[in-house]
């Protein structure tokens, strides 16, 4: 499958669509869907963009890839005069008072953002059932999950509403949906694409992530939207990737390949996820490529490293929702009435249950035993992957054990939803690039390099999915 | 000492309820599963005051401290949601010293 922004570029510049009718289309279908995939409609706002971009083709002028392109965003980007809810009653009449770095340039390159997607709140939840907007419904089987946490976005992406959307990721947010939907999500390298203008879960390992139907498209998006930014100090310069870099078959032939026995022979993996990944592995094999066995960490120890600091990130990072500058304020007797009655009834009860862990983990008793410990361990996966990569170039794992949930059954069991993310919180503590694959595991592959090795990621999905 | 003990001394200092502001803030169980696996996770290193790795920004690469105004636009809207208006005034909660 070739590039779909390509194929409707073209389509523009040869006149055989118009971007109105376009945007109006892919609005018609978000409309009509019953997939539950918007927050808010940008209708005014695209509208507007796609007559500048027909008026710029009856002038002849040249336009750039993607100029009038139909894209969306996950709902906890900020977009200057549009709203930004994060799916959450706290912010749901709240307006960006600025734009987000990445959608900024995404704007700048002539793209046109449609929809402010559904996803978990705050991003915390791994089936996009944590919404104030309701669940949204997977794009293959309705009954399950979209995943999540950009779970909206994913949907958008496989049912053709989006051309692309960027999603974030923090332990698996961008990654999972994109295996639940079968379409493609990049995590890329932390810092690669600046973070100023999301709402922040866990900022140390919260990244920008693309998603699209094809890798073409993810390798766009990226280019454009990665650098450095004077707003966002964790950001790190990156060169553009070339197509023809990624199409290359002889270096992604020479590439070795990793994958964690830990992962695979483990009692909580679905019989036919583990059967598929196996076969796909056998398959690389066959194709002459080197493939050795790793030893990880287990997954309960991972799940557990990752949630013990994203909670405490987050505990810190939504003090700031108090009511007092921003919010649906609920007035009450005193200033630490109002706070309390304010963040009660604003946020969902499993973003609740992440706060209070977070202040609990940072608490005095708790702190050393628990998140200083927290600590070490991550230091000591970044340390495994640091010499792991020394071996191989690419690890490869499903991007979930488990098959898609149905929907109603994630957050009765927060451990359950925990576990989900086994395979996926590893490499965001890492910091490492990571794509989500539509081949293999009914729930996707995982492609992984080490920090700024995306060319082997993309060299590698090119060379299993031609 | 459980954890659920630990928080309940720790409420002596400041509750979950009083730190997160939140009413009946408890801790979880699912969180409380979580925070066991780490107690009882192997680390190369058991000695908690052990340097944890330095992730911050490098004092080269900092930007400057300096302050940018933000545009008009930017401070309108910022002003738009803000919660409680009156008379031209910004309404906060009154601050009652305890």
């Amino acid at each position: 499958m070739g590039s779909e922004i390509q194929r409707i570029h073209q389509l523009l510049v040869e006149k055989k669509i118009s971007c109105t009718d376009l945007v109006q289309g892919k609005l018609d279908e978000l409309t009509k869907s019953t997939s539950n995939t918007s927050n808010f409609l940008l209708t005014d706002y695209a509208l507007n963009l796609a007559k500048k971009v027909d008026q710029n083709i009856a002038n002849g002028k040249e336009i750039g890839i993607l100029e009038g392109i139909p894209f969306g965003i996950k709902d906890v980007y900020l977009l200057q005069g549009s709203p930004a809810s994060g799916s959450s009653d706290f912010l749901r009449n709240y307006i960006s008072p600025y734009t987000a770095t990445a959608i900024q340039k995404l704007l700048d390159a002539g793209a046109i953002p449609i929809v402010k997607e559904n996803c978990d709140s705050f991003g915390h939840g791994s089936s996009n059932e944590n919404s104030v907007f309701g669940a949204v419904k997977n794009a293959v089987n309705e009954k399950l999950v979209a995943g999540g946490s950009s779970g909206g976005s994913a949907v958008n992406v496989a049912k053709g509403y989006t051309v692309f959307s960027i999603g974030g990721d923090t332990g698996g947010s961008v990654r999972q949906p994109a295996g639940y939907n079968k379409v493609y999500g990049l995590k890329p390298t932390y810092g690669r694409i600046s973070r100023y203008g999301i709402m922040a879960y866990a900022s140390s390992t919260d990244v920008v992530g693309p998603i699209a139907r094809t890798m073409e498209d993810i390798l766009m998006v990226l280019n454009v939207m990665s650098g450095k930014d004077y707003h966002d100090q964790t950001t790190i310069n990156s060169d553009n990737i070339s197509l023809s870099d990624c199409q290359d078959k002889e270096a992604a032939q020479k590439l070795k390949v990793g994958y964690y026995k830990s992962f695979i022979n483990n009692k909580a993996i679905e019989p036919g996820i583990k059967t598929d990944f196996m076969a796909l592995i056998e398959k690389i094999k066959g194709q002459g490529i080197e493939v050795v066995e790793l030893d990880f960490l287990d997954s309960e120890t991972l799940v557990s490293t990752y949630y013990t600091l994203a909670m405490a990130e987050t505990a810190s990072n939504l003090a700031r929702l108090d009511g007092t500058n921003y919010g649906n304020r609920i007035t009450g007797t005193n200033l630490k009435d109002t706070y309390a009655i304010t963040r009660s009834e604003n946020f969902t009860v499993e973003t609740k249950r992440r706060i209070v862990g977070g202040n609990q983990v940072l608490s005095q008793g708790h702190s050393e035993e628990i998140y200083l410990k927290a600590r070490q361990i991550r230091d000591i996966i970044t340390e495994q992957f640091e010499s792991e990569f020394e071996e191989v170039d690419i690890i490869l794992s499903p991007v979930s054990p488990n098959n898609v949930p149905e929907i109603g059954n994630s957050l009765k069991d927060p451990m359950t939803m925990y576990l989900s993310d086994a395979y996926t919180v590893g490499f965001s503590l890492g910091g490492l690039p990571t794509l989500s694959v539509p081949v293999g595991p009914s729930t996707g592959l995982q492609v992984t390099a080490a920090k700024n090795q995306e060319l082997k990621i993309l060299q590698f999905s090119n060379l299993i999915t031609a | 000492m459980n954890n659920t003990q630990a928080a309940i001394g720790m409420s002596k200092m400041m509750s979950l309820e009083h730190l997160s502001s939140i009413r009946g803030a408890e801790s979880s169980e699912a969180v409380e599963k979580l925070f066991e696996a780490i107690k009882n996770a192997k680390s190369s290193n058991s000695d908690s005051s052990h340097r944890l790795k330095n992730t911050a920004v490098e004092l080269d690469d900092l930007r400057n401290d300096e302050v940018i105004e933000s545009s008009e636009d930017v401070k309108k809207l910022i002003r738009q949601n803000f919660p409680m208006e009156k008379n031209g005034y910004l309404v906060v909660a009154k601050v009652i010293e305890e």
